[in-house]
């Protein structure tokens, strides 16, 4: 029989040893180099962990047909997000952009053309993440899209270490055992019920920064506050 | 650094003095920003941050407690927190969010490395309180002095639109009836291109009546052609201008080449006319009470003016009160015309703001009778007389009854000048802190009209022994800290000592009343004879009661105060509406609240002196 610990131990081996399998197999570049970095220990403090809020923009929810318009990111570490370590960046790509998406994330046509090309940001990405943990409201998003990306650029995709603050709102949520609409969990609305204030929506930065700051408040009202150990919060 | 954190480069860019920064400036403070949320309860700095930071308050709120838990003040949305910044912060501060909140920190040398180059930015976050308030009030009577010149307004300020015109076939008769119906001393004649001249007072008298014209002929016989016109972008210096080298006194004024008015050299006159010298004639000529009492209805206006022109404050009530006295003295004037000569000699006393030259219009009448010492118990009845027209006529001219009876009508305050030694002996050697607080109206005291001397030996032997006794000095300090300056504001409101809110400032009370009630202690204890706050101060500075350095902070203090309490009530003057001290912190901008901030501290470190020093 294993004990909880070492089950946890198990886990936490898990990745990293993915993470191993994966980069004997990696090409050379962005993707070696990340993979190349051990993700941190599950027990660690979450004050102690590098963490990496990320948002993407995309013209919809399929990887596998849509694309990805732009990405954002920010640095968030020992309950501080440094507007320092911030990063946007507009995806190049062909093909007109529909007008209703052009309204939701405000990206044009124009921008699009000017912007970089996908390997140089999913490079510079994946550079950003080494070590990290990443943080995004809504993994699947995120996850698939970035999956998608790199299986055409470097063709295979890696693992990440995630925390999902739509997550961990729906577990304490359901921990409470109070009933509660789903419309809750958006990100503008949990924000929301933490007073942090409205944020500029759809812009990937933005909703980066947003999501940085909802973990902040969240880490916050843990018994054990920035002192609770990462796997806690992992997905 | 992404160029994109919109949100956080808005925020801060609207918060006061950073606005005042440009794009690059701003994008250089965001980069050095971290972001972090503290619960409630928990103390600042939070965890993770061991250097010195400014805090910008994004959401939440934080209170800040002394050393002994007293509360000092408490921060909102769009405040910026400089306790751990700020070089004049001698003693410790705990600052608590008394909610969760959400902070944009920045490394303090990172700050004033970005805004060295921006001395007005750098100077907010250097300088103490008082040298910043120091600072506004400069540059506020600065900006009197370039604002109160013609140069500075346009004539939309003065002309009167639209311009009343007749048409060229009309009769000259017709003209002068028009003329005199509206009032007017110019009309524009207009034909079938549009303004063909101007017919004026004076072409009426030269070229008709004077030349025997009949008054049936077409105004266009007499109109003056050629007519000068000004368009209204212009200020009020060139129309000036224009008028005295043309020698004339109308001005059709044009916009976008189309006649919108009239301007004559009166209403430019009015500007620099409207004044003292001015109005203080017409109250001279004034032949009854009604005439006085229209006269007084152009006092709001006055003072309207004069704070629109970004007077001092200072300048406003010596403005008022100076016209306050030539009321009074009219009204005494027409009573000796109706009762006859004063019996024996008196001298007719303000006391109060009027007294201190700091009257605003609408106040109340605070007067006083001291008479000789000659006077027979009979000749009260002229007094009386006297007392009860000067009053009533002041009613009628907007002077509101005293509420607390402070009046000449009030047989207590009509006395001969051994009774009033008496008072004063009494209240000065026997204090009693209700006595002392109605009464310390009567330590401001001026003489309007009749004896000086009465007044002056009265008041002579009266700062002989407030110089002398402490415990009098004692009793007037203990009353006078009774009005404390609130802590700050917290969001939209004022907050006060025990952590209460409230919708407004009572600019009066808890601002301006503790500066004179503090000039007053030191004028007493220093046998200073000036009444006037700001004379008081200054001629206090230096003496054993008050530094120089603290005396021109309190200056500045009172003239900040002042000035924004003149701006408060010429917007209310201007809405019709009485003008009251109640000023609510959403008129004022975030800057203006800190240099309250920085006046209250002046007020309140000048009344935990006396603290100490009567305590």
């Amino acid at each position: 029989m294993f004990s909880l610990f070492d089950k946890l131990l198990f886990a936490s081996k898990g990745i990293n040893s993915k993470r191993e399998m994966l980069l004997d197999k990696a090409p050379e570049g962005a993707l070696k180099q990340f993979l190349s970095v051990p993700f941190p220990d599950k027990n660690t403090a979450i004050s102690d962990i590098d963490i990496l809020a990320v948002d993407f923009e995309t013209t919809g929810l399929n990887a596998k047909t849509d694309k990805l318009l732009s990405v954002g990111y920010v640095g968030v570490k020992n309950g501080l997000i440094k507007l320092g370590e911030s990063e946007h960046q507009i995806i190049q790509s062909d093909g007109r952009l529909d007008k209703d998406n052009v309204v939701i994330h405000q990206i044009t046509d124009g921008e699009k053309a000017n912007g970089d090309e996908l390997k140089a940001v999913v490079d510079k990405l994946l550079l950003a993440m080494a070590g990290k943990v990443m943080l995004v409201h809504y993994a699947n998003i995120e996850r698939s899209f970035l999956q998608q990306a790199c299986i055409e650029l470097y063709g295979m995709a890696p693992v990440w270490p995630i925390i999902d603050t739509l997550v961990l709102a729906k577990t304490r949520l359901e921990r409470s055992d109070t009933p509660y609409d789903p419309h809750n969990l958006r990100l503008a609305n949990l924000r929301a019920s933490y007073h942090l204030p409205a944020h500029h929506e759809h812009n990937a930065l933005n909703d980066a920064l947003a999501t940085g700051e909802l973990l902040l408040a969240q880490m916050q009202h843990y018994d054990q506050g920035l002192k609770t150990p990462l796997k806690e919060f992992l997905l | 650094m992404s160029t994109e954190l919109a949100d956080i480069h808005d925020f801060i860019k609207a918060i006061e003095p950073f606005d005042q920064l440009p794009r690059d400036s701003i994008a250089r403070i965001v980069r050095n920003i971290s972001i972090c949320y503290v619960r409630q309860g928990e103390q600042l700095p939070p965890a993770g941050i061991d250097e010195p930071m400014l805090y910008f308050l994004r959401k939440g709120a934080l209170a800040y407690y002394s050393g002994n838990d007293e509360l000092l003040g408490k921060y909102g949305e769009g405040d910026i927190c400089t306790v751990f910044c700020s070089p004049d912060e001698d003693f410790a501060v705990k600052v608590i969010p008394e909610e969760d909140t959400l902070l944009c920190a920045i490394n303090c040398a990172e700050l004033k490395s970005v805004i060295s180059d921006f001395p007005f930015v750098h100077n907010f976050f250097l300088q103490s309180g008082a040298q910043r308030l120091k600072q506004q009030v400069s540059k506020i009577n600065e900006e009197a002095l370039l604002t109160s010149t013609l140069m500075n307004t346009s004539i939309d300020d003065f002309y009167h639109g639209p311009a009343v015109t007749i048409d060229k076939g009309e009769s000259i008769i017709a003209a002068a009836t028009k003329m005199t119906e509206l009032n007017f001393s110019c009309l524009v004649v207009m034909d079938e291109h549009g303004l063909a001249g101007i017919v004026t007072d004076k072409d009426l008298r030269r070229r008709c009546i004077a030349q025997g014209l009949d008054f049936t002929r077409p105004v266009s016989d007499i109109m003056t052609e050629n007519v000068e016109l000004i368009d209204h972008n212009f200020s009020a210096y060139d129309a000036l201008i224009k008028m005295t080298s043309q020698h004339i006194h109308h001005l059709p004024v044009t916009k976008n080449g189309v006649l919108a008015g009239m301007l004559t050299v009166t209403d430019l006159m009015n500007q620099e006319g409207l004044n003292a010298v001015n109005l203080s004639s017409t109250i001279g000529k004034a032949q009854s009470v009604d005439e006085l009492a229209k006269i007084s209805k152009l006092l709001p206006k006055l003072q309207i003016r004069m704070a629109k022109l970004g007077s001092t404050a200072d300048h406003v009530g010596k403005t008022i009160s100076a016209l306050t006295t030539a009321f009074t003295n009219k009204l005494i004037h027409m009573a000796k015309e109706q009762y006859g000569h004063e019996p024996v000699p008196f001298a007719w006393l303000a006391a109060g703001s009027q007294a201190r030259q700091e009257q605003f219009a609408h106040s109340d009448q605070d007067n006083a009778l001291i008479i000789s010492n000659d006077m027979q118990p009979e000749d009260d009845a002229w007094f009386k007389q006297l007392a009860t027209f000067v009053s009533d006529g002041l009613a009628s001219c907007g002077f509101i009854y005293c509420p607390g009876d402070v009046m000449a009508t009030n047989a207590k305050w009509r006395q001969p000048q051994r009774v009033w030694q008496q008072y004063f002996d009494s209240w000065v050697n026997t204090p009693e802190p209700m006595a002392l607080m109605h009464s310390s109206v009567f330590f401001d005291l001026h003489c309007v009209y009749g004896e000086v001397d009465l007044l002056a030996q009265v008041q002579a032997n009266m700062l002989q022994q407030t110089q002398r006794n402490t415990l009098f000095i004692a009793h007037l300090s203990t009353n006078a800290l009774k009005l404390r300056p609130p802590l700050g504001f917290f969001r939209d409101f004022v907050l006060i000592s025990n952590g209460k809110h409230k919708k407004t400032l009572d600019l009066k009370h808890n601002g301006i009343a503790p500066i004179v009630d503090l000039a007053r202690i030191y004028a007493l204890s220093e046998g200073i004879t000036a009444v006037n706050t700001i004379e008081r101060l200054k001629q206090a500075a230096g003496t054993a009661s008050l530094s120089a350095k603290s005396a021109a902070n309190l200056i500045d203090a009172f003239e900040f105060l002042g000035m924004l309490r003149a701006e408060h009530q010429a917007g209310q003057l201007q809405a019709g509406i009485e003008p009251d001290n109640y000023l609510s912190p959403k008129e004022i901008s975030r800057l203006e609240r800190e240099h309250l901030k920085d006046a209250f501290k002046v007020i309140k470190t000048m009344q935990a002196n006396r603290q100490t020093t009567f305590g």
